[in-house]
């Protein structure tokens, strides 16, 4: 993979388009990595909820694979919505597309504008990343 | 809930475990959390912690609060202020500032914010929820 030229990177382009599935496991390491100790969700079937915020960091892994994310590179502003719950074992759309891209010092700031759908096509989150590369 | 409520805090310990745990969970393999070496050389003399992965306590600390509603309906903002180390001792807290009734529902803005150990912030920001009135919060 040849590196990326972030300054030819103009707003509107298309960054990432992945498909990911958020199953039993996944869900598991995400709550054993950040010690959630909620109360798990289900639907009215009985079927268990992937926790949103597990939603919001798959949304990223194609952002941080695709755009090929320099060491050092730090995570200024986030912003989410959930606007559909996610069953645990859902196939989930995760595309990213860059909303601004500027230089300021030595430092390059990106806007990524995020969203993720589920198998029926159904938005479940929307979101914008800040994120800060060395210039 | 009423104006100017506190949501329940929460307190986590972060290690360098449970940094590399998230680094599984998300993919982020960035070194500036994983690679010791990098770390010391960064501007930070040390390894940090995934700002995802503290932002995570901002959203456990929603869902315990409103339950399903958070799930279908919740909102953050959030600025990510100064990094999370291992070794820290976090709290994440919240209240309620303001409440905007409809007929059938609620809606529910808080701010948030996480601290560590020294009184530094780590992430603040702002929530939103709508919570139908027909069900009780956490329903």
């Amino acid at each position: 993979m040849l590196p990326l030229d972030y300054s030819l990177l103009k707003s509107g382009n298309e960054i990432s388009d992945q498909t990911y599935t958020l199953g039993q496991k996944e869900v598991a390491l995400y709550l054993e990595a950040v010690q959630d100790k909620s109360s798990r969700e289900f639907d009215k079937s009985g079927i268990e909820l992937s926790p949103p915020m597990a939603v919001a960091a798959l949304s990223l892994r194609g952002v941080v694979v695709d755009l090929q994310i320099p060491g050092g590179t730090l995570h200024v502003g986030q912003e989410m919505e959930f606007v559909n719950s996610v069953k645990v074992g859902e196939t989930l759309r995760c595309v990213a597309s860059l909303a601004s891209n500027n230089v300021r010092g030595k430092w390059r700031f990106m806007v990524v504008s995020l969203t993720v759908l589920n198998s029926s096509g159904l938005s479940v989150m929307k979101g914008k990343s800040t994120i800060m590369l060395p210039a | 809930m009423k104006l100017g409520a506190d949501l329940i805090p929460i307190k986590k310990m972060i290690t360098m475990d449970q940094i590399r745990m998230y680094a599984d969970a998300s993919g982020d393999y960035n070194p500036i959390h994983i690679n010791e070496d990098f770390g010391k050389n960064s501007q930070f003399g040390r390894n940090i912690g995934h700002g995802m992965m503290a932002a995570a306590t901002i959203s456990e600390l929603m869902a315990e609060s409103f339950g399903m509603a958070w799930y279908n309906t919740g909102k953050m903002k959030m600025r990510f202020r100064s990094p999370v180390y291992p070794g820290d001792e976090i709290q994440t807290s919240g209240q309620i500032k303001k409440l905007e009734d409809t007929t059938n529902s609620s809606h529910i803005t808080c701010t948030v914010m996480i601290t560590r150990q020294d009184g530094d912030i780590i992430i603040s920001g702002e929530t939103s929820v709508r919570v139908d009135k027909s069900a009780s919060a956490g329903d």
